[in-house]
């Protein structure tokens, strides 16, 4: 082994002699030994706060990149280019909703191993603030140019300092037209339908925010209030009146729940509507409709995690993605419009199917509302929480 | 009548003048043999327990904080036994009661023919085909069942197009799939070691019972089924304790109707971010195994006294 890592010394020659015989093998497994231990130690104490990553400066990317998203939210033939012409092998690895991402990254405190993450945008201010996230070098990313400007610079993160937005879409249902025969527009017929004709194959979002949405959504309170009697309400309502109908909390029905009948009636994100249906063997029985009068406008976004070991990597992907030909490919197979600018006609001219499940017109985007990180967080968990268990008894 | 140890080497060597050396004892006390284990056992066991049971205590401080310990107080362990999660429990404690129950019902008989009735050649395929399954990730087998069992699953199709159902199996998502999925994924664990048992009774014994007199069944009750006890009560609690945790096969198959105190420990853990409560319903969930496992013994102990008293034997005039 010395062959190929030589100890160097510096050392006065009437020393070198004496430390030659002394550092023979064993010593120097010894040594080498504690100085792993102490590094592991040192690995498991927890990192101070923000500014300890190494910050990509454009430099030869690492041999890895490990990303942290929702489930089946990246085409996997770009994700293959990617590697084949730029190198790093990429390690996926997915959560389901935006508390399991923070509590994982809290946890390990900087050294998650995970280099890109996908925050939805209302998260993004308080993860900064934590030093969850670290720095975007904009400069490694020139393709931010060829986005639509209407989704950059929004609220959570005004200058793109930390993000660039991945993929936007809204909440909905889809229903099975064998077994209700009669149109479902609303929240309010969701409800109906879920209580009726869908009791006990209605599977909702594994997502706290949307699930008290449908409350909300359906009776026109707006789904960031914190007032503690509208939150009453919402917990009174799904506990008794909508969890006995229940049968699945399922952020992704367009996995199996679809494909496989699973289900009467599912709320569902559009993108993996459109998943679903296509994958259903008949494609005919399945009707998704865009939740009204209100629902929801999601964006989540690219973001490097604090602490990312690959940042060159992370910046060079990021870069790939959003380059015009990679998003219209990762919009054809996630089904969310990704903020490229002229995507639609893109799109469009490439006949894709389903494009009703991806692009909505400016009416039914005045309906969807982006959501909001407030105080009543850990209230709308824990009704989240009572719901599933009022759902199992 | 007296012993001599002959040292055989010593004359051999030559060394009648010098008296061999005494061989250098180690002076470690005998328990050093045992620390690796304890270090084990208390790095990887008592450590984390302890500091389970430390978080039980604390509370959850905010968005971005996961547990504090600064004001302690029991109100977690209320929280977590108040009506909505104490349901949960209940289910998981069903789900682990008939679970294991069937588990028993398939795995004695089973393991008793593969025991005694079975060739002995083709023991060995045999008991591969109950092992076989079991190399296949956890997960995969869980979710085959899900195909299985959908409503416009094999099953389904099946026994619609053969007229036992005139209608899709409304089965997934219900506490019945959660059960034939801990049933399936558990069983193995049971059927080994009570093979092993029945496996060790000796044969002698058994032709020994049946030369006293004694029915078939009488020899399995009272000489079989007691020499093999030990590997069943091992069967039981190895089937009986992981599927009480278990939150894959309900998550799979139970949907929300099959929930189950497993899934609620890693809600808190994962989405809520509540280490304290998520804690708190660990230890209830280990106290709740740790007394239904005492229950039980109590009970087989106390069902077993009419046969114990009438089978004592006493040797000897006591009057």
């Amino acid at each position: 082994m010395s062959h190929e890592n030589p100890v160097r010394i510096l050392a006065s020659t009437s020393a070198t002699k004496m430390i030659k015989s002394e550092l023979n093998r064993r010593r120097f497994l010894a040594l080498s030994g504690t100085a792993a231990g102490a590094a592991l130690l040192a690995a498991c104490s927890p990192q101070s706060g923000a500014g300890s990553s190494p910050q990509a400066t454009g430099g030869a990317l690492e041999g890895g990149l490990s990303i942290y998203s929702w489930g089946d939210y990246d085409d996997p033939d770009v994700v293959a280019e990617f590697s084949d012409e730029l190198g790093p092998t990429i390690t996926f690895d997915s959560f389901a909703s935006n508390e399991e991402l923070i509590s994982k990254l809290i946890a390990a405190r900087g050294t998650s191993g995970y280099d890109i993450v996908v925050p939805t945008g209302p998260f993004i201010p308080q993860m900064i603030e934590n030093g969850l996230l670290s720095k975007l070098n904009l400069d490694l990313i020139p393709n931010i140019a060829d986005m639509d400007p209407d989704f950059l610079g929004r609220d959570w993160d005004p200058t793109n300092e930390y993000s660039i937005c991945k993929a936007w879409g809204t909440t909905g249902f889809v229903y099975d037209t064998t077994k209700i025969s009669r149109e479902l527009t609303t929240w309010a017929d969701f409800i109906d339908a879920a209580q009726n004709e869908a009791s006990g194959r209605t599977s909702v979002l594994d997502d706290p925010s949307p699930l008290l949405g449908i409350y909300y959504w359906a009776n026109g309170i707006d789904w960031t209030t914190t007032d503690e009697a509208d939150l009453a309400a919402a917990e009174a309502f799904l506990t008794t009146e909508l969890a006995p109908h229940i049968s699945a909390f399922d952020s992704y029905p367009g996995g199996a729940a679809i494909p496989q009948a699973q289900q009467i009636l599912m709320q569902s994100w559009n993108g993996d509507a459109r998943i679903g249906i296509m994958e259903s063997d008949e494609p005919d029985r399945w009707q998704w409709v865009l939740g009204s009068p209100d629902t929801e406008l999601w964006m989540d976004n690219w973001a490097i995690a604090e602490g990312a070991t690959n940042p060159e990597a992370a910046h060079a992907f990021i870069n790939y993605v959003l380059a015009p030909d990679a998003a219209l490919r990762e919009l054809d197979y996630i089904g969310y419009h990704t903020g490229g600018a002229g995507i639609e006609e893109a799109a469009r001219a490439a006949d894709l199917e389903m494009l009703d499940l991806v692009f909505f017109d400016e009416e039914q985007i005045k309906t969807m509302h982006t959501g909001k990180l407030t105080e009543a967080q850990q209230r709308i968990v824990e009704i989240w929480d009572k719901t599933k268990a009022a759902a199992g008894a | 009548m007296t012993v001599t140890v002959e040292d055989r080497a010593a004359p051999e060597l030559g060394a009648r003048a010098a008296p061999a050396r005494p061989r250098r004892r180690l002076k470690l006390p005998g328990f050093a043999l045992a620390i690796p284990a304890w270090a084990w056992l208390f790095a990887f066991f008592v450590a984390p327990v302890a500091l389970v049971v430390w978080f039980s205590f604390g509370y959850k401080p905010g968005i971005f904080g996961t547990h504090a310990n600064d004001v302690l107080s029991l109100d977690r362990y209320a929280e977590a036994l108040s009506p909505t999660f104490f349901s949960t429990f209940q289910n998981t404690l069903w789900v682990g009661v008939v679970g294991t129950l069937i588990c028993l019902v398939i795995a004695i008989p089973f393991s008793y023919w593969l025991a005694f009735k079975a060739p002995v050649s083709r023991r060995g395929i045999l008991l591969a085909m109950v092992m076989i399954p079991f190399w296949t990730n956890f997960l995969v087998r869980t979710i085959g069942w899900q195909i299985i069992l959908a409503p416009s699953g094999l099953l389904s199709t099946a026994l619609q197009s053969i007229g036992v159902l005139d209608q899709p199996l409304e089965i997934l998502f219900t506490r019945t799939a959660v059960l034939i999925g801990v049933v399936y994924n558990y069983i193995p664990l049971m059927i080994l070691p009570m093979f092993v048992a029945f496996d060790r009774v000796s044969l002698p014994m058994r032709e020994a019972s049946k030369d006293l007199g004694a029915g078939r069944w009488s020899t399995f009750i009272n000489v079989t089924l007691p020499l093999a006890k030990p590997g069943i009560i091992v069967g039981i609690l190895l089937v009986y304790i992981p599927l009480m945790g278990d939150y894959i096969t309900a998550t799979v198959l139970g949907g929300a109707k099959g929930n189950m105190a497993g899934q609620m420990v890693a809600n808190q853990f994962q989405t809520a971010q509540n280490w304290a409560l998520g804690s708190a319903m660990a230890v209830v969930l280990v106290l709740t195994i740790l007394t239904t496992v005492a229950i039980a013994a109590l009970l087989s102990w106390l069902a077993t006294w009419p046969l114990r008293a009438r089978q004592r034997l006493v040797l000897g005039d006591k009057s």
